[in-house]
Parts: C-alpha cells; structure tokens; sequence
C-alpha cells in the first residue's frame, strides 16, 4: 500500500518536473536545458521573499512564479531569439545559461541547511494506514491541477491554439499570422512559470542545493522522453513508469539501484520506440 | 538621398589561384599559405619544453579535450549529433585498467588496444540507435554515461565508487605531453583528409540527406556505424593517455565534463572543418585555467564567456577568421 | 590568421602564469584546497583564518629568529561535488601548488578519492599536508606501502574506524541500558561512509544485534520512503544513519518526521540533524536524535572541555553563527597551530625538516591531544581527552524551558546528561 501510495508521489513529482521542459520543446522545439537551474532560481526567489523581504507565503510563492515566468520570457529574447534554428548553439546556450546560474548561485553560498522552504501545511494524514505529510499531498495536488490545467489551457485557448499551431509546423503557423518567436517566447514563460509551480510544491519536502538543478533536468528528459517530447498524457505515464520502476527496483534490489532506472528507460525506449510512448507522428521526420 | 554602403566580399587571389592549382608562387604568397598550417603545428611542437610542470599538464589537457572535440565534431558532419564524448572517454580509460592492471599488457600495446577496443564496444553499443536522428541521438549518448557511471557505482566493478590507482604512468611527463601534442595534429589532419575523399563525401552526405544517399544503393546504417567507430576510437584513444598521464581510473571518467567541454569548445570554434573544434579547446582549456583564479565564480563566467561569444559569432571563431582570411572586403554604393 | 596565432599566444602566455605575485618574504604560505561550497570546506575554511587570525595577532610564528605571519591561499576543488572530475580537483591542487607556492596546506581534499589521488602530488611536490576533511581509512593503507614516499601527508582529524569506534560504543551503551536490539543501517554510497556503517554493521553483528538492513543510496538519493517504509514494517528500534552530503539528509529527516517512524535516529554524520540550526531548519522532531561529533568542539561547546567554548564563542563572534557542519571544524583550528608549534620547533620552513618535527607533535587543542602514529594519523581513544583526540555522541533534547539543546551523553567524560528514550518507544 505505502507502495503504491509512495510510488503515485514520486511520479506525480517526477511528472511536474517534466511538465514545464516538454511543453517548451513541444510547442518551439528548443530542449531548455536550463529548465533544472530555473526550477531551483524559483525556490530561492520564494526563499528570499520569506526571509529577506519577509513577504507573506502567498505573496512571494506568486511573485516567485511571476518572477520566473518573466526570466523565461527574457532568455527567449535575449539568448535564444539570435540563436533559434542552430541546435548547436541552442542546445549550448541554454546549457551554458543553466550552469552559470547554478554556479552562481553556489558561489554566492545560497547552499547549507539554512535554505529550506517551510511547507505549505504542516502536519500528516493517515491513509489506508500509511504515513503521509500534507505536503506531498499537495504535490499530487498541483501535479493533477496542473497537468489538466494545461491540457485545457492547450485545447481550448486561442493561445494553446497558437501553440499547437506553431508544434505541428511553424511555416505554416507562420503564413497565417502566427508570429512564431512571440509563441515561443510565450511558451518559454509558461513552461517556466510551470517549473516554478512545481518548486513551490516539491521543494518543501527536502532542503534546496543548487546541485538540485542538474538532478531536476536529469528526470525532466527522462520522462519527458519515455513518455514522448511534447505530449502531456505522455509526461503522466512517463512520470508513473518510472517513479514506480524505481520504487520496485530498490524493494527487489536495494536503493543504490534506484538511479539506474531512468536512464536504462530512456536507452531503452529511445532504442525500440525514439518517439516515446505517447509520440506523435513523429516517425517520418526522424528516420525511424 | 542619403549614400548607403554595403560590403562587398571578394576571394583574396592567393586563395583563388591555389584552390585547384599548384603553381610556384611569389615567397609572400607562399608564406601567405603555409603560415596558418605550419606555424600552430610548429608552436605546438617547440613550446612544451618550455612549460612548468602545472602548464604542461594544461596543455596536456587542452591536446585531450581536443581530441574530444574532433571526435565530437566528426560525428557531428556525419549527421550524428553526440553529447556523449564522455562515454567513449571513460569506457577508453576502463579499457586501460583492463590491459594494463588485469591483462599486465605495456603501455604502448594498451594504449592502442583500448583506442580500437573503445571503438568496437562503442560501434557495437550505438549500431541499434544510429538511425535515430537530431536530438535523439543526442540524448542517447548523454544518457549512456551516466548509465554506466551509475552501473560502476552499483556494482562496484573495476573499483567502483573509489577507482582504481597505480595504473603504469609515460616513463616521463614530456613523452606523454608530446604523444597527446602529435597525435592531436594527426588526427586533425587525418580527419581533414578523410573528409575531403570519397568516403568523407559518403558521409556528409548521409548528414544532408540520407534518403538520397539510401537511394544510391548505399547502408548508410553501416557507413554510420564506422563514423561511429571512428568517432570512438578518437575518443577512447584520449581517455587512455589520460588514464596513464595521471596513473588514475575512477567514475569520473564518465562526468559530463568531458562531454560538454568539447561540445562546447566545437560550438565556440565553429562546427565543420576540425580546425575549429581544434581552436575552441585550444582557447577554453587554458582559458578555464586562467578563470581557476576566480574561485567559485569560474564555472559561471566561463559559461557567461561560452554563451557571449556564441551569440556574437553563432557560427564560431574559426569560421569568421578563415573568411577573414580568404576573402577582403570593399564598400560598395547600395542601389 | 595572424590574429588567430596571436589570440592564441596570448591566451598561453596568460595561462603559463602572468598571475604569479611575488611573495613577501615574511609569510608563511597555507594552502587550502578543497570543496569551498560544502558546508565542510566553509566551516574549515573560516576554522583556520580565525587560528591564523589570532596567531597573527600575537605576533605570527618564530622562525629560527625571525618572526612570520600566516598568509591563506584557498583553492576551489570542486571535490564535494559528485560530478567533479578526480583529475580536475587534482589540477586545482597542482595549480595552487606551483603557483602560490604553500609552505603548508590544511585542510585538503574534501572527498575521499580525491585525497587518495592527490597524495602522489603532494608526495612529488614535497609539501607538508595536514588533512582535515576527508575521512576514509583508505589514507593508513596507501600510507604503508611507502611512508618514506608519503611522509609529508598528516591527518589531523579521525577517519571512518574511529567514527565507528564511538558508534560501536555508544550502540552497546543503547543495548546495555535499554534492551534495544534491532537496528537498520542507511548510508551514502561513498568510500568513507561506506566504511563507516561496515564497521557498525560488524560490530552490531558480533554483539548480538538484530541487523535488519544495510541500505546504501546513491549520493544525490531525493526519496528514502523505501528505506523508512522498512524499518517500520520490520520494527527496527535504532537507525544508523551515515550521510555528508546535506541535500540527501534533508530530505532523509524531513520524511522521517513526515512518516512518523517509531525508531531511535543515531546519526553517524548527518549534517542538518546535529547542526545547531537543526530545530530551525527540520523542525521539532529532532528531538531524540542521537549525533556524533567528531571530534570535540566542532560545533558544540562542551562544559567539561573549556577549550572548545573557547574555540567556539571566538568563532561565533567572528562569523556571527556556530559552525554548520558538527564535525572535523575544531581539528582545522588545531591544525594550523600544530602546525605553528612544528614550524617554531623546526626552526625552519624546510619541508623535511618539518615533517620531523610534526611527527613528533604533542599539542593539547580543542580535539584532544593530538599526537601521530606511525602512519601520520592523529590518535583518538574512548577514554580521555587528556591522552588522545576525542569524540562526543549528544542528544537533542527539551531543557526545562522546553527549548530543544543538544546534550552530551557519550563518553562519560564528557557526558553532561542520559539518553532518553522517545516516548514512543517504551
């Protein structure tokens, strides 16, 4: 049961981290790779909020999602809109971008058992006779909140229109008056904006350390390509798949193994089926 | 109205006239061409008795991370886009400890052996993934490491967590600094060489269009597994010099770093060619030496640096320089 | 292309060392490389300048006739962190090394495997080099296999079998008093912690414990609900916890708490759990909580050892708050004058020379009494602070405020209170 219980946690958890870095790729075609460093940047806004402006909770979780919303939105048009069509460069800038915010936030000491973020309710339920604080039933929470919040956000907005316009093809998104880098850029800043979402409510769990950045992009490419780039069924189903693969893999063969499964599932999958569970149509374009 | 100007490029003669043609040409004009040829591969031979102990071991690392570039970079003309030079790195350097801690082989059997071993394994492991494309094959080969970092760490196989020390070091430091310097300038050229034949043809064009180059007869499902093996032995060949510069093995062979260092040396020296990927590991390696200084701040400025000049020069710095090089520029009246 | 060769030159030119400073001739060079951002490096760190300041302040060090300040040359590893390269810690190391030319280094390599790696280095560059970080017992055997080789290299602070040897102790001092005898072990999967829960889980065995787990995750490990799950289901009624890296404790203590497991926290080393802050950072459920300091007066002031609260209200005024991290703090202090001593007795800043008179250190500090054995590492025993380093086991506890403090239980030396068992548990 605590299984069972546990395994939907880690995989909603894992799920929300990959939420945010999928509908980027999906809609604009750019692999954020800085989507881990922005993840962890919302948690220190939120912590700085708290304790250096001594913001109310509610004050700074929003300013902190706002304030992370905008940083995606200005990489896009800082960095991103002089490199769009070089994958190379792409791929290198958001990576760069990513490690220099994570080193910087390491050099000016934003790491040590200071930087915890209090809960958002404190205290714990009993469910079918398992343990469970009311934080991680938050995650579950924001991760169904979120995951249907976009679906309907995607299909039934003239935004999420324009999205899905710009995914399918951006020339032809282009000839009807989609102006395509305001789209990207607007997914840019949603997509992070989601990330910040997801920190409010998994970072309370533990204590925040800028290494978190690197851990978060890790799982966020793994679901998001077991479950298939750009699909938000896909993210769910990659979440469940590994989070309970990983609880089951460290009941039968002990924890140290537990990191193992995500990467074998993304070797895997990329080798029998690269477009992920849930991809679409996708065959053609890569050759497959 | 008002005058406006534009530049106009034109081809330098010197370059135009010796495309094709070899012609004995005035002592400026041959001094013109061999300049950019000869004098790195000279610099490069001459300098290292010249260095301290500390500058020869960043040098060394800049002929390694080097390699590591080429390799990227030959792959990346064959239209397979690697994040994983740190695969063929560690599983080169765990090939030494299994020649030379195991097998008790001599160094200058074990450093080939591993090249051509890591070049197989490599080949063998990735011939399933080659037909994948783009981002995938990318993503692939970022993931393969970590498996196997995490593998060594869970098995505890060669080591494990705490590596493997003693390996047999080059009877001197400078005999291992020249062999990363030469083999450096080898490959480069070799892979200059190997482009520009019929083979090389073979595979640029599998990266421009493979289903014409499929069209033709021709697996390149095959042609890509030897890029692969190529790309691999390159690579591994690097891990085992380092492997006997530092006498060491350890899990952090696999570390990203060896991954995204040429990557990112590729992407500031420019993707194409060899020499830009060459140039780009010359400048950072030293150049994250010198940022060493600077404390916990290095890593962010380097990659602020590393972001800056992508931006500036998206198609990197040996792509503009060689333009500079061949062609000059005029004003011309804009009509 | 001239540009090219001459960008290129440049580039070199700089790298080979236009940083080099001249050194005044009256200072005495300490190198510290090591992981700066670990709450480890960062709390040594501050350790030694507050020793270099005082000793500065007196006067600095005799040397033959002349006297000499301290000056400090940090270098950043990258050794806490998992990912890092061995040999680009080991480059930091050679740079500082060649370049700032130490007379001395403190502190060191922050992970095991990069000390190990870098003895070789400090063996070749023949630098004295007392290690205060790293805890592996892997430092006594490399040591033996060639000591005229590795002379230069001291320990100053325990290693992993020492941790355990308190541990060992302090788990019998549990059975003996309260019956307890069902323990499961979670430990970090790295070199030193890995020895650590080894030896306790020998000694467990050889006592007639119950072990119901040895459990080890993978350093950067987010979810120990697997590992909790267990324990309650098998009732375990101690958990040996061996954890450095802060991220993973976190996480660890929060979720114990959140899950409310009926078992005894011993915490080998987990930072979060015995630092000072712990009440404000995990929340009132570290009561309980059993700790090891290792050694004495690292981040808790003893009453019975007054050199610690000396140590420790001069670094509180320095720095504002206790150290972070309660462990191997108060041997960086030491080091450094340790060091002070070895130089005045030497007379010189001759490496070799040195060395003997390091080797035949007798220094009552903050640790205890630091003297070396013969593979360079400092002593540390059960019975008195008087005649080897020491270590001290507490417990968080409500003192009659109800304000959670840290007591001391172990050794009786030291002890200023008893271990109390969690209500729940009796």
């Amino acid at each position: 049961m605590s299984l069972l219980i546990y395994g939907l946690i880690t995989s909603v958890t894992l799920a929300l981290y990959a939420v945010g870095f999928s509908l980027v790729y999906g809609v604009s075609g750019i692999a954020n790779f800085a989507h881990g460093a922005i993840y962890i940047l919302s948690g220190y806004f939120i912590w700085m909020g708290l304790n250096l402006l001594h913001l109310p909770y509610w004050l700074s979780f929003s300013l902190s999602i706002f304030l992370t919303a905008f940083l995606g939105f200005s990489l896009y048009w800082i960095l991103l809109y002089r490199v769009r069509g070089i994958p190379l460069a792409e791929l290198v800038t958001t990576f760069a971008t990513g490690v220099a915010i994570l080193e910087f936030m390491t050099w000016a000491g934003f790491s040590g058992i200071r930087f915890s973020l209090p809960p958002i309710l404190n205290g714990s339920v009993e469910i079918f006779g398992v343990f469970l604080d009311l934080q991680r039933l938050v995650v579950l929470a924001s991760g169904v909140v979120l995951v249907v919040g976009l679906y309907l956000f995607v299909h039934h907005t003239k935004v999420g229109l324009a999205f899905r316009a710009l995914a399918q093809s951006e020339r032809t998104a282009l000839s009807i008056g989609i102006e395509s880098d305001w789209v990207g850029s607007l997914s840019m800043a949603l997509g992070s904006a989601i990330s910040a979402v997801a920190a409010v409510a998994v970072l309370p769990l533990g204590i925040m350390e800028p290494t978190i950045g690197y851990e978060v992009l890790i799982y966020a490419l793994a679901v998001a390509i077991v479950g298939g780039l750009e699909s938000t069924p896909g993210m769910v189903i990659g979440g469940l798949l590994i989070g309970y693969g990983q609880l089951i893999t460290a009941k039968l063969f002990g924890p140290k193994w537990m990191i193992i499964v995500p990467l074998s599932m993304i070797v895997l999958v990329l080798g029998i089926k690269p477009s992920g569970i849930f991809g679409k149509s996708k065959e053609l374009e890569e050759r497959v | 109205m008002e005058k406006r100007l534009r530049k106009k490029r034109l081809d330098r003669g010197v370059k135009a006239r010796t495309d094709t043609i070899f012609m004995v040409a005035s002592f400026k004009d041959i001094t013109y061409l061999l300049s950019p040829r000869v004098l790195p591969v000279l610099f490069f031979l001459v300098i290292p008795p010249f260095l301290g102990p500390y500058s020869e071991k960043v040098f060394f690392h800049a002929c390694v991370y080097g390699l590591l570039a080429l390799s990227f970079d030959f792959l990346a003309s064959c239209g397979l886009f690697s994040l994983g030079q740190s695969l063929f790195f560690g599983i080169g350097c765990y090939f030494v400890g299994i020649y030379d801690h195991f097998l008790g082989l001599p160094i200058y059997l074990s450093i080939p052996f591993s090249s051509l071993s890591t070049g197989l394994l490599c080949a063998a492991l990735l011939s399933p993934v080659v037909r994948l494309r783009g981002v995938y094959f990318a993503m692939i080969t970022l993931m393969l490491p970590m498996l196997l970092m995490r593998l060594i760490e869970a098995t505890g196989v060669m080591g494990g967590t705490h590596g493997m020390p003693g390996i047999t070091g080059f009877p001197n430091e400078i005999l291992g600094l020249y062999l990363g310097i030469v083999s450096f300038l080898f490959f480069l050229f070799f892979l200059r060489k190997l482009m520009g034949s019929d083979y090389g043809l073979v595979l640029k064009a599998i990266k421009e269009d493979d289903r014409c180059v499929m069209s033709s007869a021709i697996n390149i499902y095959w042609y890509k597994a030897q890029a692969v093996f190529i790309g691999a032995s390159i690579g591994g060949f690097a891990g085992a010099i380092t492997t006997h510069h530092f006498q060491f093995i350890g899990m952090s062979s696999f570390a990203l770093d060896y991954s995204i260092l040429p990557l990112a040396a590729t992407a500031l020296g420019g993707q194409g060619g060899f020499a830009g990927a060459a140039l780009g590991s010359m400048i950072l390696v030293p150049l994250s030496e010198v940022l060493r200084e600077l404390g916990g701040l290095r890593m962010a400025l380097y990659c602020l640096i590393l972001v800056a000049s992508i931006l500036a020069l998206p198609e990197g710095i040996f792509h503009f320089l060689s333009r500079q090089y061949s062609q000059f520029y005029t004003e011309a009246e804009v009509d | 292309m001239k540009k090219f060769i001459v960008f290129f030159c440049l580039v070199f030119v700089i790298s080979l060392g236009l940083f080099n400073e001249a050194r005044p001739a009256d200072e005495i060079v300490l190198g510290i490389p090591t992981s700066i951002y670990t709450p480890f490096g960062k709390e040594n760190i501050k350790a030694v300048q507050l020793a270099v300041e005082e000793i500065n302040s007196k006067g600095g060090v005799k040397v033959g006739d002349k006297m000499m300040t301290f000056k400090i040359e940090i270098a950043d590893t990258r050794g806490g962190e998992p990912t890092t390269p061995v040999h680009d810690a080991l480059m930091a190391y050679e740079k500082l090394i060649t370049e700032k030319k130490p007379h001395a280094i403190v502190v060191g390599a922050f992970r095991s495997e990069v000390l190990i790696a870098a003895m070789d280095i400090v063996a070749k560059y023949k630098i004295p080099h007392l290690g205060t970080i790293a805890q592996t017992p892997k430092f006594q055997q490399q040591f033996a296999t060639d000591p005229q080789k590795y002379k230069y290299l001291f320990r100053v602070t325990t290693d992993a079998a020492i941790d355990a040897m308190y541990a060992n102790a302090m788990l019998d001092r549990l059975k003996n008093d309260f019956n307890l005898n069902k323990i499961y072990f979670i430990y970090q999967d790295t070199l030193w912690a890995k020895a650590f829960a080894g030896i306790m889980s020998k000694h467990v065995k050889e006592t007639g414990w119950t072990e119901l787990g040895f459990d080890g995750y993978a350093a950067g490990a987010t979810d120990f609900s697997p590992a909790l799950q267990k324990i309650k289901e098998q009732q375990a009624q101690v958990i040996g916890m061996v954890w450095d890296v802060p991220l993973g404790a976190g996480i660890f203590t929060k979720q114990y708490a959140s899950m409310k497991v009926p078992a005894l926290l011993f915490a080998g080393l987990v930072p979060p759990i015995g630092a000072p802050q712990a009440p404000k950072t995990i929340g009132p459920s570290v009561e309980y909580s059993l700790n090891l300091e290792f050694p004495v007066g690292s981040s808790l002031p003893l009453k019975k050892l007054p050199k610690t609260v000396e140590f420790l209200n001069n670094f509180q005024k320095k720095f504002k708050d206790l150290p972070e991290a309660p462990a191997v703090n108060s041997s960086a202090y030491d080091s450094v004058y340790i060091l002070k001593e070895a130089i005045e007795r030497a007379g010189s800043l001759d490496p070799d020379k040195l060395v003997e008179a390091l080797e035949k250190t007798d220094y009552k500090g903050v640790s205890g009494r630091i003297r070396f054995d013969k593979n360079h590492t400092a002593i540390f025993g059960l019975e008195s602070p008087e005649e080897t380093g020491f270590c001290v086991v507490f417990q968080w506890q409500k003192d009659s405020q109800g304000n959670l403090i840290r007591v001391p239980v172990f050794p009786d030396v030291v002890a200023e209170g008893k271990v109390i068992l969690p209500p729940w548990m009796k």
